[in-house]
């Protein structure tokens, strides 16, 4: 079973270009020998970080969304927590999160009949607000 | 004692609540734009919903629904975590 994930890092502002490609070329191999894909990757470059990080104020963001089985990931984490270079990251499944979601498309449908309800029953507020009025002398 | 009357009149006699027209509604804003998850990298939309102190906004300052408060508190958590945003600080001054 393929599976929709997420990964994302932080990297350390004092890497080269080189060893940043390293980390990434290294997370794409091990993807590729366990015949996943890759979606997209998505390079934010250097940013500033809401807050200092071992005494860093600057980070080199990377996302990557990946299709792939479950147990590669594993290795990934493994390797990210490892690498010196990597001040943060996270790996998120999010497949079984859409279809959860998909539930409020359910709830969605019933707002827009309730609200196409309520359009037609807009009259009430008057003879209501004429009521309180009343109950406050 | 006679305080304690009025309110009770006021609740009974409608099968729906008419405060319901007086406040006016709060909408959750995930749902009104139809998005199903909240992505933790959108930070500047997150910015919406903390304090300037980092503090998350409950959802019933905000309106948010409960299946999208769910997310967004764990949204907010992780780009805490990835620097996007601050942590809490106390107020200074």
């Amino acid at each position: 079973m393929n599976r929709k994930y997420e990964i994302g890092f932080v990297i350390n502002p004092e890497a080269n270009e080189e060893e940043i490609k390293k980390i990434i070329d290294s997370i794409v191999e091990i993807i590729k020998k366990a015949n996943g894909t890759i979606e997209n990757i998505d390079e934010w470059g250097r940013r500033r970080l809401a807050y200092t990080v071992k005494k860093h104020n600057e980070g080199f963001y990377v996302f990557i969304n990946v299709e792939a089985i479950g147990s590669t990931f594993v290795e990934i984490e493994r390797r990210l927590k490892l690498h010196e270079k990597v001040m943060r990251f996270v790996v998120l499944r999010l497949d079984d999160k859409l279809k959860k979601a998909n539930r409020l498309t359910r709830k969605w449908k019933r707002i827009e009949r309730m609200s196409k309800r309520n359009v037609e029953s807009e009259p009430d507020d008057e003879i209501i607000n004429d009521d309180d009025d009343g109950k406050e002398d | 004692m006679k305080n304690n009357q009025v309110p009770q009149e006021n609740t009974s006699p409608g099968k729906f609540p008419k405060k319901f027209y007086f406040s006016r509604r709060k909408y959750c804003t995930f749902c009104k734009d139809k998005i199903k998850l909240i992505d933790y990298k959108n930070y500047k939309v997150l910015e919406n919903f903390i304090l300037e102190t980092g503090k998350i906004l409950p959802a019933r300052v905000t309106g948010t629904c409960n299946f999208h408060q769910k997310q967004l508190s764990k949204a907010i958590k992780r780009s805490r975590h990835m620097a996007l945003l601050k942590f809490i600080e106390p107020k200074r001054g």
